[in-house]
């Protein structure tokens, strides 16, 4: 059933409790590979062999001759017995492993290497407190990577959920948790907070090999968010967001007692930076976006998608930033479907018919658990190409209580009608916004040259079913880039800058802000983009 | 004939092909059926069949729920003026989306579908202050107040619904005007819309437009329900 991805080798990995299957990239170690997971093995350095901690068994496959690390950590006993360091282990070929002291299960995971940006060149004035962190403080979850500022240099990534997520999903049950209950704010806060220092110290202790020292020298913490997100973490104005007025205006979180503020974050010599957002329904993360892909600096006609529970849309037209918000993204990130989930192990990637059956890829080759936000993209194009499904939306003929399987025998692969018009929302929302966006600039698809994904659907995104289902618009394959991680990159450019501040707050000079609910015939838009067919030139 | 018309019109709309309706439609016309009949035989008994279909099969989706209403509008309109008697108005009901509401899609099907049944629709537009949704039902002597909330802190706060029923309750209104409220949280929640002090929810358009005239006959029938 499963296919795997060209070039990768397959890692099969045991524990005492489970089993999974790992695409690895030749060249990268099994450490870097497993980090990336659920199952982490011990370390307590950078992996470069010194601290002997990531032991795991060799059992099968081509795997690179013992290092000369491995040779002074393990004993010969030990090496003899299959014995190896996780750091210093590369596959040759399709290989397995145990593991018989994995790390204790932890919420961090390191971000995969492919999904990074290139190191922005570093800061070699710096004389002291020369670590930075950035932060990519998301609704759903937290990005962040720990820097040697003066170097350029990144140590290691985080990523995992934000833990607010137990006072709402989304961002509106969120707001509304504070507001309703005032005393819960610096809880709210709190738990954020804590979230990114728990990841930091997750790095340093595994990554550096020394905790308390290291947290005195971090000069700069540079965090990006959504409006809310930032409301939250400051405790303050959680209300007014709710206020439609401040949708489009300015709106200000920067902590009203700084002093106050930066002493919570227990880090004796760090600068909280929080670039200002744009309005109240445009967070700094799409600046961060922005600064990343360097949008301005391309050509008029560069549009970037941020798909996430919040999905922002930025449209250069040469002169002018235009930007909008559009709360189409849930449903890519598997909420709201019977069947959805977000992108981790078990969730269908990809679907590819097969004769006449399908075939799934599963995030982790595991078993089939649902559908991601990529995975739901090719469902929908692979049913409307074989005429399963129409145009509008209905199944050509009636699916039942199971709803469609793709795997018979598996009802975790199911699309029910309901899914197909949630996903269809989601999908004319998000499209409709970009036409509106587009029509409000003064220009047609034709005059787009260079479409950046950003957000939701990470790399795995397949563009020519998402331009048949009318999700993303017909043009050119390569005017197309997924920048999956692009507002970390953003924020680790502000880090890395002089005046990070200046750039994102210069960046908002171009921006004209505009409020879909304004435009007159947006749902017009919508409703005419619910149809499964590739977008219309306007 | 009218048979033939009747399939294509409603597999238009079933397929939400506005441009295949009218087509239908306008040669309907061209065949010599009266304005009426177009309203009477086609476009309401489509509203209804499209009733039926979503109670047999809940799957409907919304661009067909969007399409039936917006075409059965569209189509209801064209042909009023083209009446040869005003036809008889069940009732009148002034519609909005709550306070701090900004979503207006919800609140036009709804319209849609009561003005192919022959309900009187005032629109207040959206963020509607709960005294204006008062206001306006005294000033155009409604039966019902429509509100739609797609959010759940406007479905359930307290500017909302809950301080439309508030004033109508301090104005002794409450015989006279009953609430009816709609939107995504209130489909999430069915006992929603009564703790918010409504008389009555639907979740989709079609089925709104069947509660709102039976609350317009309670109102006019002159008691409580
Ligand atoms: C399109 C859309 C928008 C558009 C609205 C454009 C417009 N002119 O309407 C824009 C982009 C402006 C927008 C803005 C926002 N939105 Co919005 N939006 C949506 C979206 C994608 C579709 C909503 C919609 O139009 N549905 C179509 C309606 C017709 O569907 P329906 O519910 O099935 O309607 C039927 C019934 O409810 C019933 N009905 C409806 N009204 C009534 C009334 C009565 C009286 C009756 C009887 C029946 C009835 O009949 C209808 C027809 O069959 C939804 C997500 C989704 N997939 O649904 C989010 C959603 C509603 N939005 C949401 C949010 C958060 C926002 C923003 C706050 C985002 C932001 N940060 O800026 C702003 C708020 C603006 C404001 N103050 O109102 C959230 C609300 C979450 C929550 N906890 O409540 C949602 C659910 C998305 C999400 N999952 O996060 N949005
Ligand atoms: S020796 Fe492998 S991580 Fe330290």
């Amino acid at each position: 059933m499963k296919r795997r991805p060209e070039a990768s080798l397959t890692l099969r990995v045991r524990t005492a409790t489970e089993e999974c299957l790992l695409q690895v990239v030749p060249g990268t170690s099994v450490r870097d590979v497993l980090d990336t997971t659920k199952i982490r093995v011990r370390a307590a350095c950078g992996g470069n062999g010194s601290c002997g901690a990531c032991v795991v068994t060799w059992i099968s496959g081509d795997v690179n001759a013992q290092t000369t690390a491995e040779y002074q950590r393990l004993q010969p006993a030990e090496r003899a017995a299959g014995a190896r360091l996780a750091c210093q282990l590369r596959l040759q070929a399709d290989s397995e492993i145990r593991i018989d002291d994995p790390a204790p299960p932890s919420a961090w995971t390191s971000i995969p290497a492919n999904s990074l940006s290139a190191a922005p060149a570093g800061r070699p004035e710096l004389q002291q407190h020369i670590y930075g962190l950035a932060v990519d403080l998301g609704t759903t979850h937290i990005r962040l990577s720990l820097w040697d500022r003066k170097q350029g240099r990144r140590i290691a990534t985080r990523r995992g959920p934000n833990p607010q997520a137990i006072f709402g999903a989304d961002i509106l049950n969120r707001l509304a948790s504070v507001i309703d209950r005032p005393e819960r704010a610096e809880e709210v806060a709190h738990l954020a907070r804590d979230a990114i220092l728990h990841a930091l110290r997750d790095i340093l202790m595994r990554d550096v090999g020394e905790v308390r020292p290291m947290l005195a020298e971090i000069g700069e913490v540079f965090i990006v968010g959504n409006a809310a997100m930032l409301a939250l973490l400051t405790s303050q104005g959680a209300r007014e967001l709710l206020d439609p007025e401040n949708w489009a205006g300015r709106v200000n979180y920067q902590p009203k007692d700084p002093a106050a503020f930066q002493s919570k974050w227990l880090l004796p010599h760090a600068t909280i930076s929080l670039p200002d957002p744009v309005s109240g329904f445009i967070g700094s993360d799409l600046l961060a976006d922005l600064v990343a892909t360097r949008l301005i600096e391309g050509p008029p006609g560069s549009l970037l998608l941020d798909i996430g529970t919040n999905t922002e849309i930025a449209l250069w037209d040469g002169t002018h930033l235009h930007i909008t918000a559009v709360p189409g993204g849930p449903a890519f990130e598997g909420s709201g479907l019977r069947n959805g989930m977000a992108a981790e192990p078990g969730a269908i990637f990809r679907v590819r018919p097969n004769r006449d059956a399908w075939s799934l890829e599963t995030i982790g080759g595991s078993p089939e658990r649902g559908f991601c936000g990529s995975g739901l993209v090719d469902a929908v194009a692979c049913l409307l190409a074989s005429g399963q499904l129409k145009p509008s939306g209905r199944f050509a003929s009636p699916t039942g209580d199971e709803g469609f399987c793709f795997d018979p025998g598996n009802p975790r692969t199911a699309l029910h009608a309901q899914d197909i018009d949630t996903f269809q929302r989601a999908k004319a929302a998000t499209a409709a916004a970009m036409a509106a966006l587009l029509r409000q600039a003064g220009m047609g698809w034709n005059s787009v040259q260079r479409l950046c994904v950003c957000g939701a659907f990470g790399h795995t995104l397949d563009i020519a079913h998402a331009q048949a289902i009318g999700l993303l618009p017909p043009l050119p394959v390569e005017f197309i880039e997924l920048a999956a991680d692009a507002s970390l990159a953003g924020c680790e450019m502000g880090l890395l800058h002089q005046d990070g501040l200046a750039t994102f707050a210069n960046m908002r000079n171009h921006i004209v802000a505009i409020n879909l609910s304004q435009i007159w015939d947006y749902d017009d838009l919508y409703i005419d983009h619910l149809r499964l067919r590739p977008i219309q030139n306007q | 004939m009218l048979e033939r018309i009747i399939k294509a019109y409603n597999e238009a709309v079933f397929e939400t092909d506005k441009e295949a309706a009218f087509e239908v439609i306008n040669e309907a016309m061209a065949q010599g059926l009266t304005a009426e009949d177009v309203v009477f035989k086609v476009v309401i008994p489509a509203v209804e069949e499209m009733m039926a279909d979503i109670t047999r099969n809940p799957d409907a989706n919304l661009a067909q729920h969007f399409m039936t209403a917006q075409i059965a509008a569209e189509v209801t309109e064209r042909m009023l003026e083209k009446f040869k008697h005003p036809p008889e108005i069940i009732g009148r009901v002034v519609i909005g989306t709550a306070a701090g509401d900004l979503h207006s899609l919800g609140k036009r099907i709804v319209m849609g579908c009561l003005k192919a049944l022959m309900v009187e629709v005032v629109d207040l537009g959206v963020n509607v202050p709960a005294e204006k949704f008062v206001d306006e039902a005294v000033a155009h002597d409604a039966q019902v107040i429509a509100v739609s909330a797609m959010m759940v802190h406007t479905a359930t706060g307290e500017n909302g619904c809950r301080k439309v029923r508030e004033i109508l309750c301090q104005r002794g209104l409450e015989e006279k005007i009953k609430i009816v409220v709609g939107g995504a949280p209130y489909r999430f929640d069915e006992a929603l819309y009564k703790s918010v002090g409504a008389d009555g929810w639907a979740a989709d358009g079609i089925t709104a437009s069947r509660m709102i005239i039976g609350l317009i006959r309670v109102v006019k029938d002159g008691g409580g329900p």
